[in-house]
């Protein structure tokens, strides 16, 4: 599950668990459990996952702020043991941003550099050159209590990126924007990220958010790490259910091996997959939505595609995409499957009632793990 | 970056190296535990010295004899100190500061509650000046303001007078229990308000909004809402009135008379006029153990109901 | 969340004036009467007190026209200045070092875990319940025990004096400063002291960069109860005075004891206005913030 070998990775877990003592029993929970993470020089990595999956921990430890019940974090090959957060390498873009209220934009940015007595005249440049590097010029007055969200969460930015580390840590930066702001902010961040040469650790629950910035993306559930790889490998070859799931929306379909290259699906027709599941052993299968083609029953199948037919059971209108629910001639409990087709010129709209055969490419199934 | 090399670390932190086969969980733990102690040094010592000492000295004090010209013979260790607190002049005394703190608490709330809402209800910038208004009695000397109803209630005060004008007779009301109380209620009065105040300012209104639109009348909705999310207020409140009421000593002596002693001068008197030192040494700890039991015990039942 | 707080967190929310759930009609109209005399209550025998401090009659009850005789004979009597002079210096000292060791407990209460801590928690709060007299016994007791035994080992002789009063005062504001300072931390994102640590400030500088700018209308609030409890105390004080050594309140009280003289309402009229003037210096200190200190000295949560 560790990245390329080569040159010394920026942060990299070996074995982290962290145990949180539960306050009402004497139980624990496990945040994280036994994770092993390397993240390359220079990338932008994503942590992605539910809430309570143990992202946020992970990065704590690796900031400082949490210590690893066992295991260690390394940056830049240096293992950081219990070393407190003002003696590592890395600086953090808060959440709800914790901007020092009681001191002005210009302070904020500059307390890093203060901190660690950075020439007087020097810092004021580099204070002035990270401000406008995130378009608050002339705002270095203003204190954090006077400016927008999108504006604080730029002085947050400003306040990291200024004390130029070898890791920006980013806990769900964007959680509190608005929509419009959000998707602003992400080719921001992305753009800043590529001119800096900063290696980026970024922590959200938002997949948009993971997959339209990320190098590369670690799928988080329950303490471990499910799934790393580029945000196309993840989305398009999801490991397990729970990837495919969570990353944008899956037809999860049960099939049973037939042989290493083909299975039944649940109306009796088979597809072909590549698998080296046992012949006979039941699996499921994934599916993306968009990935299925519509036409009308008699229309031929070409042989490259595989196919399922059914009746259309609901439709669900998006505006620039419109969805159909397809109920399959399975025997017992229904089953549907969605395709989505993009609203462009000449796409053919369908009723309830009508019959149709979805078509997909078999590459673009997945067989999942569990 | 500072110097972070382990074996570069300067000398001060050698001691913060983690030990063998030390999780960094525990070691920074252990820094953690080391530092929060060091801090809490210098008020642990103080406490120590100017409390629990003290409180360890009024407890073998207690236990010991009271000489024949009244100095304290620390020997002959005995517990007839203990024995004297089920006399009935003790019980009487303790009784009634129990009464009358009970009944301050009380009259302090039922003056309190509607006074503390109606200050809710006024407009945003009234409130400020009525917050700022209940809290200048509430910052200023005790003593003064006690004073101040010793000069109203005298016979020749002003309210006596104004009673003789108008032909109503002659009114005591100094050193009675009734100007002890009133003092009292004059007194801590600001010490229910503030905390009720807060409680129900606090109050998300919406929730009263909401059981008025499913059918409570106004009453009810205050009964079934309002009331029982505004008790850490009630609970705030009567423990910072009925405790420091119970050891009254300032209030009671300037407008009770000799039927009203309360423990406060009780004690007093033990050490400045009687001279029996163990008696008012085991009256201490009683008072302290009744104080410290009411407390916690009226806690953890609003806890408990919450 | 104390007392102004929360008037102010109100203002900045723009809470709706919730008009549908107010009481009307009899119910607002009894409430507004009942808040009327509520205030009257209040102020009513303050304002009988400053008026009569005015009184050119030795006779309390009887209007004799206004005067500031009272108040011109006041300079005639050298005890109050000596008690006042002996109270501000113990108010002084007792407030600065209680402040200080009321914010290390109350840091090291709600910031670290260590072993005793619960110990420590449960010992500070022993002295906010303690009935004034008992903490009077027990100091009384202190103080002989340690003059005893500074005579008999070292052949020292100390007494009672402003230096017992002082340590007096110090015993019993330590946890009420704990206490306030302690509820303003918590209400303090710990997110902020990370972002002190993340941007390479140590345990100190953190501490004096973010989190003491941050706790100080705590901190401020806590002083100036230490300042008002010091100030206010009559019953500590006269147990472990020693002669020539009394304080403001244990001289005045000793006065009033003896009755109600004019000279009294001239002196309580000053010591009103004397804690007043404290509270209105530092409402204008903090003037942007409308009186931090004195909201957070409040108690608005159990």
């Amino acid at each position: 599950m560790s990245g390329p070998t080569g040159p010394v990775p920026a942060v990299s877990l070996r074995q982290v668990t962290k145990r949180f003592p539960e306050t009402r029993l004497d139980d624990e929970v496990v945040a994280v459990d036994a994770l092993d993470l390397d993240i390359e020089d220079g990338e932008f990595f994503a942590l992605l996952g539910p809430s309570g999956c143990g992202k946020t921990t992970t990065l704590r430890m690796v900031a400082g702020f949490e210590f690893p019940t066992s295991g260690s974090v390394h940056i830049h090959g240096e293992e950081m043991g219990h070393r407190p957060p003002d003696r590592r390498p890395v600086n953090t873009v808060f959440q709800s941003y914790a901007l020092f209220p009681h001191m002005t934009v210009a302070r904020n940015v500059a307390f890093g550099l203060e901190m660690r007595d950075v020439d007087r005249s020097e810092a004021r440049r580099r204070v002035d050159e990270a401000i406008a590097l995130v378009q608050l010029r002339g705002r270095g007055g203003a204190m954090p209590g006077d400016l927008s969200g999108g504006q604080q969460q730029r002085v947050a930015l400003a306040r990291a990126i200024v004390n130029r580390p070898k890791v920006l840590l980013l806990d769900e930066p964007l959680g509190a924007l608005d929509l419009r702001l959000r998707e602003a902010m992400q080719v921001e961040l992305k753009q800043l990220q590529s001119m800096l040469g900063i290696t980026f650790l970024h922590v959200t629950h938002d997949q948009e958010e993971a997959l339209a910035m990320a190098d590369r993306i670690g799928v988080m559930d329950a303490g471990r790490l499910v799934q790393v790889g580029t945000p196309a490998e993840v989305y398009e070859r999801p490991r397990t259910r729970f990837v495919a799931e969570f990353l944008g929306d899956a037809n999860l379909l049960t099939a049973d091996v037939l042989d290493p290259s083909r299975v039944r699906l649940p109306d009796g027709t088979t597809a072909r997959i590549a698998t080296d599941r046992a012949a006979g052993s039941a699996v499921h299968l994934s599916l993306r939505p968009e990935q299925l083609d519509l036409v009308g029953p008699d229309e031929p199948v070409e042989h490259h595609l595989d196919s399922l037919e059914g009746t259309v059971a609901r439709i669900g209108y998006f505006g620039s995409a419109i969805e159909y629910d397809v109920a399959l001639d399975a025997g017992g409990p229904e089953v549907l499957v969605t395709a989505r087709l993009g609203n462009s010129r000449g796409v053919v709209t369908r009723e309830i009632g009508e019959r149709v055969r979805m078509r997909w490419a078999p590459e673009s199934a997945t067989v999942l793990e569990d | 970056m500072r110097a972070t090399a382990p074996g570069g670390a300067p000398a001060a932190l050698r001691s913060d190296l983690p030990r063998d086969g030390e999780s960094p969980e525990r070691a920074a733990a252990r820094l953690a535990a080391r530092r929060g102690a060091l801090i809490a040094l210098p008020p642990i010592a103080t406490m120590t010295l100017l409390f629990v000492i003290p409180l360890a000295i009024v407890a073998v004090y207690s236990f010991a004899t009271r000489g024949r010209t009244g100095r304290t013979v620390l020997g002959d260790w005995n517990i007839a100190a203990y024995a004297r607190l089920g006399e009935p002049l003790v019980l009487e005394v303790v009784g009634r500061s129990l009464g009358y703190a009970v009944l301050t608490t009380a009259i302090c709330l039922v003056i309190g509650y509607p006074f503390a809402y109606w200050l809710t209800t006024r407009p945003m910038r009234v409130r400020a000046v009525m917050i700022v208004l209940v809290m200048l009695p509430f910052w200023s000397n005790l003593l003064v303001r006690t004073y101040a109803w010793r000069v109203l209630l005298a016979s020749d005060g002003p309210i006596p007078a104004a009673f003789a004008a108008l032909g109503l007779g002659e009114l005591r009301l100094l050193f009675t229990p009734f100007a002890v109380v009133l003092g009292l209620v004059y007194g801590y009065l600001p010490f229910m308000v503030l905390p009720l105040y807060a409680a129900l300012e606090r109050l998300d209104l919406r929730l009263v909004e909401a059981a008025r639109d499913l059918g409570a009348s106004g009453w009810e909705a205050f009964r079934h809402v309002t009331w029982p999310l505004s008790r850490p207020g009630v609970v705030a409140g009567s423990v910072l009135v009925m405790v420091p009421t119970f050891g009254a000593y300032v209030t009671p002596e300037l407008l009770g008379g000799s039927r009203t002693t309360l423990v406060g001068s009780f004690v007093v008197r033990q050490f400045l006029s009687a001279r029996d030192w163990p008696f008012g040494s085991a009256l201490s700890m009683a008072i302290l153990l009744l104080m410290l039991v009411a407390t916690v015990v009226y806690f953890r039942l609003q806890e408990d109901r919450a | 969340m104390s007392v102004l707080t929360t008037v102010r967190n109100a203002r900045r929310t723009v809470r709706r004036e919730p008009e549908g759930v107010q009481p009307r009609g009899r119910v607002a109209r009894l409430l507004s009467l009942h808040g009327g005399a509520t205030f009257l209550f209040l102020y009513l025998p303050i304002v009988v007190l400053v008026v009569l401090s005015f009184n050119d009659s030795r006779i309390v009850g009887v209007w004799g026209g206004a005067t500031l005789r009272w108040y011109r004979e006041l300079a005639g009597e050298p005890a109050i200045f000596t008690a006042l002079r002996n109270s501000i210096v113990v108010a002084l000292v007792s407030t600065v070092v209680a402040t200080a060791l009321g914010t290390a407990a109350a840091l090291s209460l709600e910031r670290f875990r260590w072993r005793g801590r619960r110990a420590f928690d449960g010992l500070l709060f022993l002295p906010v319940i303690i009935p004034d007299v008992t903490m009077a016994v027990m100091l009384l007791l202190l103080f002989v025990q340690l003059f005893d035994v500074a005579g008999a080992l070292f052949g020292l002789r100390a007494g009672f004096g402003l230096g017992t009063i002082t340590l007096s005062h110090i015993a019993f504001n330590v946890a009420f400063v704990a206490v306030v300072v302690r509820a303003r931390l918590a209400r303090l994102d710990p997110r902020l002291e990370e972002a002190a640590a993340d941007l390479y400030a140590g345990p100190w500088r953190a501490f004096r960069h973010v989190t003491l700018p941050l706790i100080a209308p705590g901190v401020a609030g806590g002083a100036l109860l230490a300042l008002t409890l010091s100030l206010d105390d009559v019953v500590i004080t006269s147990f472990v005075s020693g002669p020539g050594s009394t304080t403001l309140p244990v001289y005045v009280f000793g006065l009033i004891r003896r009755g109600v003289t004019p000279l009294i309402n001239a002196v309580s009229v000053l010591m009103l206005a004397g804690s007043m003037l404290l509270v209105v210096i530092s409402l204008t200190l903090q003037g942007r913030r409308g009186g931090g200190a004195l909201r957070a000295a409040v108690p608005g949560r159990t």
